[in-house]
């Protein structure tokens, strides 16, 4: 039972999204008309898919509260599909791969579940250290190389498409928003996210297992980001030890963007998927129309400023 | 209001508690007795330990010494959920509701209804909608949308918010920690209702409060701390504002009495 209130704010974002999607999408068809075609869709989801699983991870943890933040995340991806792969090089029947991938990144989120929930360290400083521990491994084990050897079969899904929407992305990324989706809403689970996000304390008072909670949330998290380092395997033919890098900060403004509040317990993923969406389509527009690299960057930033500014001035008006 | 009641069965009774906290004694040998369908206010100054005994109650901090009886059975609280499951529910002055999310949600927090299907969860709305609704009827609550969000509601209503998880737990007797400190006059008087009405209802209802008018309007025992023990109680029929508040700055002859023999 969302609070009326609070869908005002949701569809307000979600609103917001679409105008500025629609206006990138005319702007970019106006500049480049050729650009819009069934391959760029592809393209962008394509792109969109191990983002938005990743997002989806930040956007649990941060809506769950007690600063929660998972820096650690682009490590993960990278960690996860690169383990996987040097398992499956030291013997491991490859159809081990996908299972490892996820196991890798749970148990990635584990540690970073326990560091924040048993030894107390703050998420911003616990996943800041574990992104470095996963990242600078990921990178070490091959020393940097890519390992390919990836089959056929994962290929063949990883690169598919039904219709130019791309299998990863309808097979993977949006189940897991709709559950996602229906937990948060539907479930007790879901209300006592919400709890614990915005009121620490009262959650603990009226008996939800917060720690535990946590710990699953940050678990879920690394999880998400190891079906991402999976995907990036099927996607790519091979384990690339930087295919993370960036992808903390990108989720991070995915979910600022779409309406998650930093402080935890305000926010749906509705908006997160959204925002993913508007963002790799701006990325994928003024690649084409061949801006630098860092006025892309530059162009994420003054968006999410502007829609944190939107957001803050309907706050207060309410 | 509530004369008759005083024959009945105490739901709950205190003997001897004592809390030491180190070299620090916090309570010193406190009797009580607790009654269903009665309301004891616990009066006394900043540190004269009824924080500290109602603290034992909930189940927040296991006594040193004494024992407590819930409808004449020995009970030991390891934690506030032993004191919950005896019946015993607190509400605390910060009151422990989460703001983003709904009445009924914050009713049912942690103990949601629930219909599992294939090991989740799934809320099962319609129906806790409906009891958070009777029981806002039956409080005489004045909120007509149990999906309303608490932080859309005011600090009386918001005690009314409490009081119903409270009655949802089925809790037989209630502790309000200050319920009025904050509020404003129309909003105290609709909470000390509330507190009757909880008490007509057979809760036995435990309140501490500084304010003596508050007090008088609403309790039909009270008992007064100082320093750590009991000094004085009292049926409302039978006392006065100016002899309370003798008790609590121990002018009272029996405090006097008290305090030399110790």
């Amino acid at each position: 039972m969302i609070a009326l209130g609070k869908m005002r704010g949701q569809n307000l974002i979600l609103a917001i999204l679409a105008a500025l999607w629609v206006a990138t999408i005319i702007g970019l068809s106006v500049l480049s008309p050729a650009m819009f075609n069934a391959g760029t869709v592809t393209n962008i989801l394509q792109f969109s898919t191990i983002l938005s699983l990743v997002a989806l991870g930040q956007t649990l943890v941060i809506l769950s509260g007690g600063a929660g933040i998972d820096l650690s995340i682009g490590g993960t991806v990278s960690l996860s599909a690169m383990l996987a792969m040097l398992a499956f090089k030291a013997g491991m029947p490859i159809v081990l791969v996908p299972p490892a991938c996820i196991l890798i990144g749970l148990a990635l989120g584990a540690i970073n579940g326990l560091l924040v929930t048993k030894l107390r360290i703050l998420p911003l400083i616990a996943t800041l250290g574990t992104l470095f521990i996963y990242s600078g491994t990921a990178l070490a084990v091959t020393g940097g190389a890519a390992m390919s050897g990836v089959p056929a079969w994962m290929l063949a899904w990883g690169r598919g498409s039904i219709s130019s929407l791309p299998l990863p992305f309808i097979t993977i990324a949006l189940p897991a928003f709709g559950i996602a989706g229906i937990v948060l809403l539907w479930t007790a689970w879901g209300r006592w996210i919400y709890a614990m996000g915005f009121n620490e304390r009262s959650a603990r008072l009226v008996g939800i297992p917060v720690d535990r909670v946590r710990l699953l949330i940050y678990m879920i998290s690394g999880g998400l980001g190891g079906l991402g380092g999976l995907i990036s395997l099927a996607w790519l033919g091979s384990g690339r030890p930087n295919i993370g890098q960036n992808l903390e900060l990108e989720s991070l403004t995915a979910a600022m963007l779409g309406g998650v509040a930093i402080v935890g317990g305000r926010g749906g993923v509705g908006g997160v998927l959204a925002a993913v969406l508007l963002l790799v389509t701006l990325k994928t527009g003024l690649l084409r129309l061949n801006v630098n690299t860092v006025w892309q960057v530059g162009v994420v930033g003054v968006l999410l400023i502007a829609v944190l500014i939107a957001d803050r001035l309907t706050t207060h008006r309410r | 209001m509530g004369a008759p009641i005083a024959m009945a069965e105490p739901f709950l009774v205190a003997k001897g508690i004592t809390k030491r906290f180190g070299a620090l004694t916090a309570l010193a040998g406190v009797d009580l007795e607790i009654r269903s369908g009665e309301v004891l206010a616990l009066l006394g100054d900043n540190g004269a330990g009824k924080s500290t005994f109602i603290k034992v109650l909930a189940g927040a901090h296991a006594p040193s010494d004494g024992e407590l009886l819930v409808e004449g059975r020995p009970v030991h609280f390891a934690s506030p959920k032993d004191a919950a499951a005896s019946g015993i529910a607190t509400i605390f002055q910060e009151l422990a509701l989460s703001e983003n999310l709904s009445i009924a949600e914050n009713v049912f927090l942690g103990r949601e209804l629930k219909r599992s299907v294939l090991g989740v969860p799934f809320l099962r709305r319609a129906e806790m909608k409906k009891r958070v609704e009777d029981l806002l009827v039956e409080l005489d609550a004045h909120i007509s949308d149990p999906t309303a969000a608490v932080g859309s509601l005011s600090g009386g209503q918001r005690q009314a918010v409490a009081i119903c998880r409270a009655l949802n737990l089925n809790a037989r007797m209630v502790i309000m920690d200050e319920p009025t400190a904050a509020l404003a006059v129309a909003e105290t008087r609709k909470v000390l209702e509330l507190t009757r009405r909880l008490a007509a209802r057979g809760c036995a209802v435990v309140l501490i409060s500084h304010n003596i008018a508050d007090v008088f309007e609403v309790a039909d025992r009270m008992v007064v701390f100082r320093r750590g023990r009991k000094v004085g109680e009292r049926l409302r029929s039978e006392t006065t504002p100016e002899e309370i508040v003798a008790f609590i700055t121990g002018a009272h002859a029996d405090v006097r009495a008290l305090e030399k023999t110790k």
